[in-house]
């Protein structure tokens, strides 16, 4: 029996322990800022001149997918150096997947790169720095796109621009229309009062003023709040630029709002477990009043999610209805990637030479794939015609922000911390003393670390901040 | 057969599995065992900070929380689970037409994907056009929506899914039991009077003592674990309402994504949570061995 039982007890812990150590497998340990040296992973496919190249390039994005397999079958066909590309595109836990890769010798040789994951993936030593390719006439296309954090890491860059995102309300015409409201809100105050109208309109049959995607509450937050604080004058994810340290303050106020809809039942039931495609769906058949996301909705709207109602894009209302700041365009500055440990990294260049071609990028913007932040496409390219498009594009009040610093608090997220206060209620005030002084604390370690860098500008003035 | 040759030939035959056990089992083990006092984000150099890891777990509310939702959660699932399992067994252990269909329909959710049974139990679930609640509208049984996955009942419908998904395969273990209990044993028992419910009683029961302290074991350890319905059904939402140890243990490791700024990976607090989390389901599974001893002797 006491076998057994020791026997039953060591298998649940190494079951239970397995669990945890699965994550760690997947981490290339070794791998830090230092570029390969020598040591590389796919050394059987070292450069030989005359020789074919096959390459891999892995995305996780969908929309434009059969734009990019058109523009590889055409580079693929075209050029002179025997160089084949071809694509994969994942979804889910893309991430993931590229660290499985990386730590099985089985990375790409170029890889799609999001604001979410090029600092991590340069931290772990996967990209190969691009200074050396860079030509003088790409140095001045891309002049003044090159951001520090974004796509230029300790004076190095690792990605450059194509297009970004903008955020914007995205509203339902004909319920603002039949709940007797003349336009989108200005205010929050506005936004509150035009939910409780639609709800109060549609209710019976099943419509709902507002509706946002809190299955994950700091992806729900990250595409609204962010929006309403930037047109407001404050930074969007809770960091304060003029003092370099985080203040949930400016942020509270916009939930108070937030929680009002909630109050009033003006808020789709069932949004606590709504992900953004569900989210999407019941948008198309017409049961949401108003949600605010990212430029990609009217390609959503195109393709994925059909809709006969009449929608659009506006400026997100702000907390007093007036314009202080400008909305920030995100996701901005970087799009594809080498792997610093591709034996192809002058084939895989090639490759990223074509795709950031004039004509490339052009088509990108025109085909409605992203809007263009950089300024030689953005000035000659024309609008693209996806329906809805209009509300979407950049604008004397869009422009970039400065980065805020990454760092991972102990316990819950601001997502999740205020998305709490929404449902539960409690005392506003603790919570944002609560996050502020647990965000601060793991800045500051981050900070002693050398993780990142905080620069706090006393003069920041967020209505000095211009389109580019 | 010379002893040196049958030794070389046992060894040659365990090899496969050692090496896999070390690989899988024992290396996972001294990763974890080694991470826990190491602050590492997946990159750059791991940083020794002792018994932090720790002092931040005894201190991090959201994981007891998963604890105490770990608990409802078994517990909740344990008293349907297995009651309507045996329940079920006896039933289709008996004289039954069709009986063989029966118990394959009742299997059939152990062999379908957790996360496929899950998604569709989220369309019937949710609040804003599921099945059960347009059902309950179109009869006026509710006259408006009923939150099945909002904070205050989510806990429940999570429990009543993993209870579908584990019945079929509980059934199966019972049946099992049930086939290898003495056929004249029922027999002497009805020549001697004892209807139904005496012979489920004082011979069903006892009878299958040894086998019900196996499944219960492995029902508790499975509802301690079980994470994967929930995950895909509320996140461990609304407000941390179902998140459960496991869930948030696999948060820390794979951060769900999200659309904007990145999360990072935190596998130094992620391994002693790992750990604790092990103690914590190897604790309960000792002491119900402990209580269970009883079960394991047949008279």
């Amino acid at each position: 029996m006491n076998f057994k039982k020791v026997l039953g007890l060591g298998l649940v812990a190494v079951l239970a322990l397995s669990t945890a150590a699965c994550g760690g497998g997947n981490a290339d340990k070794t791998a830090n800022n230092k570029p390969a040296t020598g040591n590389e992973q796919q050394t059987q496919g070292a450069e030989q001149p005359g020789e074919k190249k096959v390459l891999t390039y892995w995305t996780d994005d969908r929309h434009d997918q059969e734009y990019i397999k058109e523009l590889i079958e055409n580079f693929n066909s075209t050029n002179q150096d025997h160089i084949s590309v071809e694509l994969t595109v994942l979804s889910e836990n893309y991430n993931q997947s590229v660290d499985i890769a990386f730590a099985s010798n089985k990375a790409p040789d170029i890889l799609r790169l999001k604001s979410a994951n090029t600092e991590m993936f340069m931290k772990k030593g996967y990209l190969a720095p691009l200074d050396s390719y860079l030509t003088d006439e790409m140095k001045s296309k891309f002049d003044g796109l090159l951001m520090d954090g974004v796509n230029r890491f300790d004076g190095k860059v690792y990605s450059l621009p194509n297009s970004g995102l903008t955020l914007r309300l995205v509203y339902n015409q004909d319920l603002f229309e039949k709940a007797g409201i003349s336009g989108p809100p200005a205010s929050l105050q506005d936004m509150v009062d035009a939910a409780k109208k639609i709800t109060d309109y549609g209710k019976k049959e099943g419509i709902y003023g507002f509706a946002l995607n809190f299955k994950n509450p700091k992806s729900a937050f990250e595409r609204s709040v962010r929006e309403i604080l930037s047109l407001s004058g404050y930074q969007g994810l809770g960091f304060d630029l003029k003092t370099g340290q985080f203040d949930f303050g400016p942020y509270s106020q916009v939930i108070e709002y937030f929680k009002q809809m909630h109050e009033d039942g003006s808020i789709l039931p069932g949004a606590e477990t709504l992900d953004i495609d569900p989210l999407r769906a019941q948008f198309a058949a017409g049961k949401i009043g108003m949600y605010l996301s990212f430029s990609t909705e009217p390609g959503v709207y195109k393709d994925q999610f059909p809709t006969t109602i009449n929608w659009a894009g506006a400026l997100a209302p702000t907390l007093e209805g007036k314009q202080v700041g400008t909305s920030e365009i995100v996701s901005a500055g970087t799009w594809i990637g080498i792997n610093d440990k591709s034996a192809n990294k002058d084939a895989a260049w090639k490759f990223m030479e074509y795709m950031y071609a004039d004509d490339v990028l052009t088509a990108y913007h025109e085909k409605g794939f992203g809007i263009s932040i950089v300024p030689s496409i953005a000035e000659k390219a024309k609008n693209p015609d996806t329906p809805g498009m209009e509300g979407f594009l950049v604008g004397e009040h869009d422009s970039l922000w400065p980065v805020t610093p990454n760092i991972t608090p102990e316990g819950a997220n601001y997502g999740d911390a205020f998305f709490k206060y929404m449902l539960d209620g409690g005392d506003l005030q603790a919570v944002v003393s609560d996050l502020n002084a647990r965000y601060n604390d793991a800045l500051s370690k981050a900070v002693e670390k050398g993780d990142v860098k905080v620069s706090p500008d006393p003069s920041f003035d967020p209505s000095q901040l211009k389109a580019k | 057969m010379s002893q040196w040759k049958r030794l070389q030939e046992n060894s040659l035959l365990l090899l496969p599995s050692v090496i896999l056990t070390l690989a899988l089992g024992v290396y996972p083990l001294v990763w974890v065992l080694r991470y826990m006092f190491y602050d590492y984000p997946g990159y750059g150099q791991e940083v020794f900070v002792g018994l932090d890891n720790f002092a931040r777990l005894f201190r991090d509310q959201a994981f007891w929380a998963s604890v105490k939702n770990t608990f409802i959660f078994a517990g909740g699932k344990l008293v349907l689970t297995v009651p309507l399992s045996l329940l079920l067994a006896v039933i289709l252990n008996g004289k039954l037409r069709g009986r063989n269909l029966l118990r394959a329909v009742f299997f059939m959710p152990t062999v379908i994907s957790t996360a496929v049974i899950s998604v569709v139990f989220y369309l019937i679930f949710n609040s804003y056009n599921g099945m059960v609640n347009q059902l309950l509208m179109k009869y006026h049984i509710i006259g408006q929506p009923f939150e099945w996955l909002g904070p205050k009942h989510a806990m429940l419908t999570v429990i009543l899914v993993a209870t579908w998904g584990a019945i079929g395969n509980y059934m199966l273990l019972f049946l099992a039991g049930l086939q290898s209990i003495p056929k004249d044993l029922y027999e002497s028992a009805s020549i001697d009077g004892a209807g139904p419910v005496s012979r489920f009683r004082y011979i069903t029961l006892p009878m299958l003592g040894p086998v019900m302290q196996v499944i219960i074991m492995l029902a508790i350890i499975a509802a301690l674990k079980g994470y994967e319905s929930i995950m895909v059904m509320t996140e461990g939402g609304p407000i941390g309402k179902t998140e459960v140890m496991y869930l948030y243990l696999y948060k820390l490791l794979f951060p769900m994504a999200t659309s904007g700024t990145p999360v990072e990976q935190q596998f130094g607090y992620g391994s002693a949570v790992g750990f604790v989390t092990a103690l914590i389901v190897g604790g309960i599974t000792l002491i119900y061995h402990y209580m269970s001893k009883k079960m394991n002797k047949v008279y």
